[in-house]
């Protein structure tokens, strides 16, 4: 067994080209995300590894298996939907037996392989249960356990937390990314939120456009977004020209609002950028700032709350930052 | 070439080929032989305009087309003015008794009309039981024969196909918009006329269209009560049946233009208000009106009158059954004659009716959700041909598709005439629309998701059809089946041209008893035929209810 190869893959709905000519491996017992905004192409590449959107051109292989011209329910995939997509027809077991029937698996042998999936997923003892009596957090627990109860080669996961709430969102992708690594089944997890895909992923494709704007592990996307698309969609970013900042070169450079201080909490030999606060807003543990520069460039900055700390409206202050963290994106 | 289809249409081509077969012989190629029929010269072989020259060039054939259509427009407008308010009634207003009002306003879809227009001539025609009341107290009134009749009977029969997708119109109208009219200044009244009724407009005016089609294709009704005033179905079926040597061209010149109005009338209702539903989601549930103790008691009065109205010809057959007939006079004894004479005489056609409507509702049932299924499911152009063609049955009355079974099934490979099989496939293909239709609606019910992950755990798309999508519409399949059978079991047009020898059906007895005067044995099969109706209906009700409190 190994990883997942897509060569060429294209889709094209009507003039709009959904998917565009994406080539991608991923690595067996890799938690991969696609990232992007909504019409991206994240979904639609997702579903045809599943096998539900046929591609135009390109291939995709399994090892070395190629898979792109099989039917869906070949494939040997287990995937985990946005609206849980539970069988209401079907018991708590009956949902997470409903694979391993389809693959012939003996009675006796399933009846343990479900107990165990639902154990994995914290829901020892929920069997019987109707999937009505449940909630969406447990919904979503079963359709996790049917998509790795049948051990397939790749769990595609379609935005799965987007139905829960924030609490119970933060806590399930802690457990799905355990779940995975324990398993060591590769996965491929669709999300529009960068922070979700932070958190969970070995390795992210932030995708723009049907086309891959940038692929690498979570930190450097973040620290050295390639384009301007994947600085801005990373998390909030001062995108400016290189002139703004007092600096000579012709060029786009992104700075994140927490490479930027004050001028008198600084370390020695950070740039000065003098300028007066424009906007101010409390949030709690941080402070959001928007400063106006003196050439009229403004720049968002965040520092953490302090007693004593007081900044008011129109109030002049001396901005520095980190050159080691202003990158330059095309 | 089986590899050249792509792997996730393989399952809807498939039922389409199956469901193009079956439409195609038993509805597309009778249809030809109609139209054949009616561009074929004396001899039956040389093609010729002049068979639709000469019909439409008689007074008394340009009659029956005029006549039908003044009469299908005028209770079309009668039906729509009447309903609207009564929808906007039950949808809007404090009316005492609505779940009652609507479940008792839905059952003239699934009693025949044919039933309401007999018991019309029992009590109000010319030797009726009000009409002789009356007169013996020296009171006369205008004859319920003719157009007038015919009106009412639609009006009373056909109302629910108004009244039940506005109700539903203006049940979704987000109350917002009312809101917002009247935010901006302007009254409750004014904002229903401007803001509230062109939303519901569609709604209302697809309703319409299709009452005007069942006017235009019913044959029961005019057969009853139109006398000798000519009516597009049943000239056809007179033309037809009083033919000696077998050439069907002049029924089936009048067949041809009966279609062609009926898919006309079809394609407008389509074609141009499929595109205009206007797309309002309410969030909530539309709130009652408030209004004074008058308006409520007028509304609900208004309500209860079309409701009990319309039931009347049906409650007073079912009392007349049970009173003593001698011959077409009746004597105000009770009594269980009828039914002996029924059970005695019409035995046969009693058990062929049910035997027929439960055939026929299986073969609805097996074409009509994997058609419903894959219109639904699936862009393309041969499921979009599908749709036409699985809707067409609707604008075919079901004189002129038995007209073409006899001419199609008559001789060569496949001789269906003078069997029962030629009776159970005409039914199915005939309620092939309803069926496709209410599957329809049910498969959008169903998140599209659950067949992928059924899929994506291994199950082929025919695996999961079986064993995720159609348990999950099994309620609505059932309730689709017994409409099927309810509305198969009171079949009269096509029934009366194709039923021979020992296969004749309560609705031929009936008939057979108006043409003869035997009173007795036709409110008797009413009755029966009434109860049929009702009883599956009733027992639906409660397994639904049943198995939504489990």
């Amino acid at each position: 067994m190994s990883g997942i190869v897509i060569a060429g893959a294209s889709r094209t709905f009507g003039t709009v080209r959904a998917v565009d000519s994406v080539d991608l491996t991923v690595e067996q017992g890799e938690f991969f995300t696609l990232l992007g905004p909504s019409g991206c192409g994240k979904t639609t590449l997702l579903r045809m590894i599943a096998g539900f959107t046929p591609l135009d051109t390109g291939e995709i292989r399994f090892g070395e298996r190629r898979i792109d011209r099989l039917p869906a329910h070949v494939r040997d995939i287990g995937m985990v939907f946005q609206n849980y997509a539970v069988f209401p027809t079907l018991s708590v077991a009956g949902n997470v037996a409903y694979g391993l029937k389809a693959r012939a698996v003996p009675a006796a042998e399933i009846a343990s392989r479900v107990d165990e999936a639902l154990a994995m997923v914290q829901l020892g003892g929920y069997g019987d249960r109707q999937p009505h009596e449940l909630s969406g957090g447990q919904l979503q627990r079963v359709a996790i356990a049917r998509a790795l109860v049948i051990r397939p080669h790749v769990l595609l996961f379609d935005e799965p937390l987007s139905n829960l709430d924030a609490r119970l969102r933060v806590s399930m992708r802690a457990e799905i990314r355990a779940l995975q690594k324990s398993l060591g089944i590769t996965a491929i997890y669709v999300t529009h939120d960068q922070e979700e895909a932070m958190s969970v992923s070995d390795r992210i494709a932030l995708m723009n456009h049907g086309r891959l704007e940038q692929v690498g592990i979570p930190v450097d996307i973040y620290r050295k977004p390639a384009t301007r698309f994947a600085a801005e969609f990373m998390g909030t970013t001062n995108l400016v020209e290189a002139r703004a900042l007092g600096l000579a070169a012709p060029v786009w450079v992104s700075l994140r609002p927490e490479a930027l201080r004050f001028a008198e909490e600084a370390p020695a030999g950070w740039p000065h950028l003098p300028g007066a606060v424009a906007a101010i807003e409390m949030l709690g543990p941080i402070t959001r700032l928007d400063v106006r520069l003196e050439n009229g460039t403004i720049l968002k900055m965040v520092v953490l709350d302090a007693p004593g700390h007081v900044v008011r409206e129109g109030q002049r202050v001396t901005l520095a930052y980190d050159t080691a963290r202003l990158t330059v994106v095309s | 070439m089986i590899l050249a289809i792509p792997h996730g249409q393989r399952l809807p081509l498939g039922i389409a080929v199956l469901a193009f077969v079956f439409l195609g012989l038993f509805l597309v190629y009778p249809l030809l032989n109609v139209f054949g029929a009616s561009f074929l010269d004396a001899e039956g072989t040389a093609f010729t305009f002049a068979n639709y020259t000469r019909m439409l060039g008689r007074p008394f054939y340009r009659a029956a087309i005029a006549n039908t259509l003044e009469i299908g427009v005028a209770a079309t407008l009668i039906t729509t003015v009447l309903a609207v308010p009564f929808a906007f009634a039950l949808a809007r207003l404090p009316i005492p008794g609505k779940a009652a009002i609507l479940a008792m306003a839905s059952l003239p879809l699934i009693l025949p009309s044919f039933v309401s227009a007999y018991a019309l001539v029992l009590l109000l025609g010319r030797s009726g039981i009000v009409t002789q009341w009356l007169q013996a107290h020296g009171v006369g009134f205008g004859s319920i024969y003719g157009r007038g009749g015919i009106v009412a009977v639609y009006t009373l029969t056909l109302y629910p196909y108004v009244l039940l997708p506005t109700i539903a119109a203006f049940k979704a109208v987000d109350v917002s918009m009312e809101e917002a009219a009247q935010s901006l200044g302007s009254s409750p009244g004014r904002t229903v006329w401007t803001v509230t009724l062109p939303i519901v407009l569609p709604a209302i005016l697809a309703g319409g269209l299709l009452v005007l089609i069942e006017t235009l294709e019913n044959f029961g009704v005019p057969f009853v009560l139109a006398e000798d005033m000519p009516i597009f179905a049943v000239e056809a079926f007179k033309l037809f049946i009083g033919e000696t040597a077998p050439n069907p061209s002049q029924a089936g010149v009048l067949g041809v233009l009966l279609i062609l109005t009926t898919t006309a009338v079809l394609l407008v209702q389509r074609r141009f208000l499929a595109r205009r539903r206007f797309a309002t989601s309410a969030r909530q549930a539309t709130p009652l009106l408030k209004v004074g103790r008058g308006v409520q008691a007028v509304a609900t009065a208004y309500c209860w009158a079309i409701v009990i109205l319309a039931l009347v010809p049906f409650f007073s057959i079912v009392v007349l059954s049970f009173m003593e007939f001698r011959g077409p006079v009746l004597h105000p004894h009770f009594s269980l004659d009828n039914f002996a004479f029924l059970f005695d005489r019409a035995l046969r056609p009693l058990a062929n009716t049910l035997m027929f409507a439960t055939a026929a509702a299986l073969g609805v049932t097996l074409i009509g959700v994997p058609v419903g299924y894959v219109v639904t499911r699936y862009r393309s152009g041969v499921a979009s041909l599908l749709d036409v063609l699985a809707t067409l049955p609707f604008a075919v009355a079901g004189t002129v598709l038995a007209i073409g079974f006899i001419v199609s099934f008559n001789a060569g490979v496949l001789v269906l005439t003078g069997g029962p099989l030629i009776l159970v496939l005409a039914y199915t293909v005939r309620k092939v629309p309803f069926a496709v239709r209410s599957a329809s609606a049910i498969v959008h019910q169903i998140d599209v998701s659950l067949e992928e992950a059924s899929v994506s755990l291994g199950r082929s798309p025919l695996q999961t059809f079986l064993r995720i999508v159609v348990p999950l519409m099994l309620g609505g399949i059932l309730s689709g089946m017994v409409l099927s059978w309810v509305t198969v079991a009171s079949e009269l047009s096509a029934t009366i041209v194709l039923y021979s020898g020992p296969w004749s059906t309560l609705t031929v007895v009936m008939f057979q008893a108006l043409e003869s005067g035997g009173a007795g044995i036709a409110t008797a099969a009413a009755s029966f035929l009434i109860v049929v109706s009702l009883l599956p209906i009733a027992l639906l009700y409660r397994l639904v209810r049943r198995y939504e409190l489990s």
